[in-house]
């Protein structure tokens, strides 16, 4: 039996939590003790499993009235993945006009998510 | 020279200002001027590219641009004036303004005027670093700006002193970049950002964070080469065997915000030492009559999502300052900080209603209660697990309990 | 030869700069050298920028001389260079009877040298100057001032250049022959040839000197550091106020000195330095400032102090002597044709417009002068800046140029007019620290968190700049390393 701390990043309450766990095979949770929310509970076991993140960044756009487009990912990616879907991001150029929502990259890196606008930028020309 | 005259004058064109501008406006009120000096509404958000804005107000993780933009939308479905890229100069305590743009210097004269301006970074400068005054030097929120807005990368060799948490979501961003974070040095025990800043920007990323390390030197005569850094003890006093060089080109100070008074400190608006923002009443109104203040300019929030509900608030509140119900009244009652309290907000308030008190601990505590009493009578009590200073705690107190209260203090109990 | 000129003045310092600006009141060909991309960069930017009344001085002395008729020349000559100068006056105050004596023998001493309207006042009249000031008596001097020195140094430099001067910034001197009756002169991978050149490099004015076998000079640089107050204690010192000179304490000692843009500088300090540009800050000074701040001024916060800066005295003594020693101000019968300015310490920034008298006159005895009909000593534009106007003022200007009505700095309301009037400055200079120099933008509470971005935006959008284009002072000190994303067409 294993003990871990762990600070919950679902939300800015950053509940502290305590987990107990077996390590076998296949890790199980014997106990969770600190979330304050189911949510943090899921993304506990999650983060004991497979850590997920999100990300933001920005991507250059031609001819907007903004020099870059701010991004981010639109579901979680696995942690270890986040340098390799950066690295597809920082390829991409864009051409206004961009809006909120829109999907600039789909699935990068062959991840399960896309990366969408997350500001409006209007054609200048 | 041109003078007009307008029943409501917002400045600033943040999340606070936007939510008080669609609130009046909600609240029955039709003759609304927001000023921004900025080309665009939304304020810092537009800057704040990361997530984590609105998980209260929207139940999701948007981003600064997006959660901004929701707020401008539903501004401009209901046709609310704005002048952008107009910077307010002076406001006095009459509520009369000057205003100046490109399309010219004029004069407003206001019925109520909502202060909505934000804050602003301390700088090297306010903190006082010794040493050689190098480029390479930039406030985490300049850095933000450059990095976010203008497509510039500020150095290849970064060091983050404080641990606020623009200086931490930096570190991230510029990790992605592949820039080399080397540190992030707090002179305090504690961090002073959000414990999942902490973990989600440096943790991830193996950025060490030294906790009770300053900076205590700056070096290199052209561009920045390096920092001397060092651990103080508990009276924050250097320990000097402990210093040691940190070589970077590049410092960014994430050292705390400051409310931008300027303008409230020139209408004679009273400003608290412990928020450094407008000491105001329950209905936000400050000493001038007439003028209100929310949002950062008020204290500074770790939470959009409460700017936005102050300031929907605040909007509420002015309207009813216009419509002249209920006239102010003169017996307030003072809310004052006790035990581990560093501030209260409001600072009085009527008694006739019902009040959510903001506030914010000294020092990081654990399963402790928020107390609100009146001469030992308790008025409100909030159970928590986690009180740390970096998170504003919010206690609702009834009109009932506080009808005829005299003094409201505020306290941990552990 | 291309870069042959009549004069060459090494150094574009305010005495620099002052010497060719009266240069170029007469038909000679003056160039101007200086290592740094921009004047005001040495000493002349980091004083207190007082402009002294001269009761410090022994009569006799050149010191002396040069400061109370620099002092007299100064109005005239900010009046035509539009640099705003005021007369405040200043309190020497004693404490007891025996600094009361000290008074006296100081206002003898002004006297003789021929400083105007001093006045010995008792606590009533003393009260009326400054109220709260104490002490038992204090020595009025009323033409005591203040300037801005840079905005003095740049305005010398701008007017000097409109008259035909030529400057080379960036042009550090690395060596100096004489042959015949010319020095050949080597700054910036540039040969310059001159007739008469003069020295007046500041704290490497010694070295200079050795470039021409000149050994009997040395400079010990003696470091003063200040901290810079925030605008919001404006108000609180009508006037200049100084302790009496009292046996057993140092010095002018610290003291507090408001500046024309309405701050307050506490300091300096003094201590001897090796290095000639060792401008940092310490640690145990600035703890020294701060303290000493709070006596002076009970109502100080921490957030007042919004930044430090510290300058050299180009002292001609060693630390084990202390003290002062005149100017020197020779030209040379060794090495004909030089001019040596050496040792120009306080009150070096008011003696300057005299300075520049006393070296003309030494070029006319090596080189006739014939005035120029064409100089026009006046400075266009405006003084001060755009929010020491009126609202009506202001509104007018607004109308007339919309650039007025743009305010980029807003700690210092410095609009984005006066910030591309920075940009294209006469001298070419392009430095952050330039424009914050010509603009007072960035010198706010801020310092620059809030105006940087939109200089840099200013930069790019009509000048086209790249993020490697931008420097702090100097090409080692860029601002960024270059774009987050490049531009694909450029990589
Ligand atoms: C870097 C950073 C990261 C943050 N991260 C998060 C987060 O992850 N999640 C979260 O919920 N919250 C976060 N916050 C907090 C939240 O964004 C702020 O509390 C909120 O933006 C404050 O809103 P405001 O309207 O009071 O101020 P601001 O957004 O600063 O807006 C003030 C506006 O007033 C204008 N103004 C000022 N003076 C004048 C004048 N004289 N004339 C005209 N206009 C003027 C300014 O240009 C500006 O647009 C973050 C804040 C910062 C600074
Ligand atoms: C702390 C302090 C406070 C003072 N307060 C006052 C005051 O209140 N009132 C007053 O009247 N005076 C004051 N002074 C004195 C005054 O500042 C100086 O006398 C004056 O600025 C000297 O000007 P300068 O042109 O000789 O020197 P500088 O301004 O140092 O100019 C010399 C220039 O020469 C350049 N240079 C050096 N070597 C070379 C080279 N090899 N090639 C090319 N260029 C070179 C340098 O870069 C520099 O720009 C003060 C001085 C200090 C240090
Ligand atoms: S457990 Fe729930 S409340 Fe706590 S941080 Fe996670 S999501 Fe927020």
């Amino acid at each position: 039996m294993l003990k871990k701390n762990l600070v919950c990043i679902v939300c800015p309450n950053g509940c502290d939590v305590e987990v107990l766990l077996e390590e076998g095979q296949k890790t199980e949770i014997l106990a969770i003790d600190g979330c304050t929310c189911d949510k943090g509970k899921e993304w506990v076991a999650q983060e004991l499993t497979r850590p997920m993140r999100t990300i933001a960044s920005g991507i250059p756009v031609e001819d907007g009235d903004f020099k870059l487009v701010s991004v981010r990912t639109d579901a979680p990616i696995p942690l270890g993945k986040i340098f390799e879907v950066m690295a597809v991001i920082k390829e991409k150029r864009v051409t206004a006009p961009v809006a909120i929502g829109d999907i600039l990259i789909p699935s990068p890196a062959g991840t399960d998510c896309n990366i969408i606008a997350t500001r409006n930028v209007a054609f200048t020309g | 020279m041109q003078t007009i005259e307008r029943d409501l004058v917002i400045i600033g064109g943040g999340p606070a200002g936007l939510a008080a501008a669609v609130s009046a406006r909600k609240n029955g009120l039709d003759d609304i001027l927001l000023i921004e000096r900025d080309r665009i509404l939304g304020g810092i958000l537009n800057q704040c590219i990361h997530d984590g804005f609105g998980l209260h107000t929207f139940k999701q993780a948007l981003t600064g641009p997006e959660y901004a933009q929701r707020f401008i939308d539903e501004f401009n479905r209901l046709g609310i004036d704005a002048l952008l890229d107009t910077i307010v100069l002076s406001l006095d305590s009459n509520r009369t303004l000057t205003v100046s743009s490109k399309k010219g210097f004029i004069r407003i004269m206001a019925r109520a005027v909502i202060l909505a301006m934000g804050c602003r970074e301390r700088t090297a400068g306010a903190i006082s670093l010794p040493g050689t005054r190098p480029s390479g030097v930039y406030t985490a929120g300049a850095a933000q700006n450059f990095v976010n807005l203008q497509n510039i990368m500020i150095g290849k060799h970064v060091v983050i002193l404080g641990s606020g948490d623009i200086g931490l979501i930096m570190a991230r961003r510029m990790t992605l970049e592949g820039v080399k974070v080397e540190a992030v040095f707090e002179l305090l025990p504690t961090p002073s950002g959000l414990a999942r800043n902490v973990r989600q920007c440096l943790d991830d990323y193996g950025i060490p964070l030294f906790l009770s390390t300053s900076v205590f030197e700056l070096h290199g005569k052209d561009r920045l080469t390096g920092v001397t850094v060092a651990r103080v003890d508990d009276r924050f006093q250097m320990i000097p065997e402990t210093r040691r060089l940190v070589p970077c080109d590049t410092l960014l100070l994430s050292v705390g915000l400051i409310p931008e008074n300027e303008l409230s400190l020139s209408a004679g608006v009273r400003l608290e030492p412990a928020t450094s923002g407008a000491s105001v009443d329950d209905r936000f109104m400050t000493n001038v009559p007439g003028v209100f203040s929310c949002g950062n300019v008020l204290h500074v929030h770790d939470l959009v999502d409460h700017v936005s509900e102050e300031a929907g608030l605040v909007g509420r509140c002015a309207v009813r300052y216009l419509k002249g119900e209920p006239a102010p009244e003169e017996a307030f009652i003072p809310v004052v900080p006790k035990a581990d309290i560093r501030y209260v907000l409001p600072q009085t308030i009527s008694g006739k209603e019902d009040v959510t008190i903001s506030l914010r601990v000294t020092r990081p505590m654990r399963n402790a209660a928020v107390l609100v009493t009146d001469r030992d009578r308790k008025v409100a009590r909030k159970k928590l697990v986690r009180l740390h200073p970096a998170e504003m705690i919010r206690i609702k107190v009834k009109a009932k309990d506080i009808e005829t209260a005299e003094k409201l203090e505020v306290s941990v109990q552990c | 030869m291309e870069n042959h000129y009549d004069v060459v003045v090494i150094g574009a310092g305010v005495v620099g700069n002052a010497i060719a600006r009266e240069l170029s009141k007469y038909a000679v060909s003056v160039a101007v050298l200086e290592k740094e991309l921009d004047v005001a960069m040495g000493t002349s930017s980091r004083n207190s920028g007082v402009i002294h009344s001269g009761i410090h001085y022994k009569p006799g002395t050149l010191r002396a001389r040069l400061n109370v008729q620099g002092n007299a020349l100064m109005a005239g000559l900010c009046q035509d260079l539009k640099v705003k100068i005021d007369y405040i006056g200043k309190l020497t105050v004693a404490q007891d009877e025996e600094e009361v004596k000290s008074l006296y023998t100081l206002k003898d001493q002004g006297e003789a040298n021929g400083v105007p309207g001093l006045e010995i006042l008792d606590p009533g009249a003393m009260e009326k100057i400054q109220p709260r000031v104490g002490g038992i008596k204090a020595l009025h001097s009323p033409s005591t001032g203040i300037i801005c020195p840079y905005s003095l140094t740049i305005a010398l430099a701008e007017n000097a250049r409109a008259n035909g001067c030529r400057f080379y910034l960036g042009h550090e001197v690395t060596s100096i022959q004489k042959t015949g009756d010319r020095f050949d002169i080597r700054a910036g991978n540039k040969s310059f040839s001159a007739k008469i050149l003069i020295n007046s490099a500041g704290l490497y004015s010694d070295h200079v000197a050795r470039m021409l076998g000149i050994d009997e000079y040395r400079i010990y640089p003696c470091r003063g550091e200040y901290l810079i107050l925030d605008k919001r204690l404006k108000g609180t010192l009508n006037v200049l106020v100084y302790p009496a000179p009292h046996h057993g304490k140092a010095g002018l000692g610290i003291h507090l000195t408001n500046t024309v843009s309405g701050n307050i500088l506490i300091g300096p300090s003094n201590e001897y330095q090796e290095d000639p540009e060792d401008y940092a800050c310490t640690a145990d000074i600035m703890a020294q400032l701060r303290r000493e701040g709070h006596v002076l001024l009970p109502e100080l916060k921490t957030t007042d102090f919004i930044r430090s800066f510290s300058g050299l005295r180009a002292k001609q003594t060693p630390p084990e002597i202390g003290g002062f020693k005149d100017f020197v101000i020779e030209s040379r019968e060794d090495v004909k044709g030089l001019i040596n300015l050496i040792g120009i310490e306080s009150p070096g920034l008011t003696s300057s417009p005299a300075i520049a008298l006393m070296v003309r006159d030494m070029v006319t005895s090596l080189l006739p002068l014939t005035p120029k009909k064409e100089f026009n000593g006046a400075r266009s534009g405006m003084t001060g800046h755009f929010y020491e106007l009126s609202d009506e003022e202001k509104a007018d200007l607004v109308a007339q140029d919309p650039d007025y009505g743009e305010v980029v700095c807003r700690c210092e309301q410095i609009t984005k007019k006066e910030v591309l009037d920075a940009i294209q400055n006469p001298l070419g200079a392009r430095t952050i620290n330039g424009i914050k120099y010509r603009s007072r933008a960035m010198m706010g509470r801020c310092q620059g968190g809030f105006c940087l971005p939109r200089i840099v935006q200013i930069l790019e959008k009509e000048f086209g700049y790249r993020p490697e284009d931008y420097y702090l002072k100097n090409l080692h000190s860029p601002l960024f390393s270059g774009n987050m994303r490049p531009d694909k067409t450029r990589v």
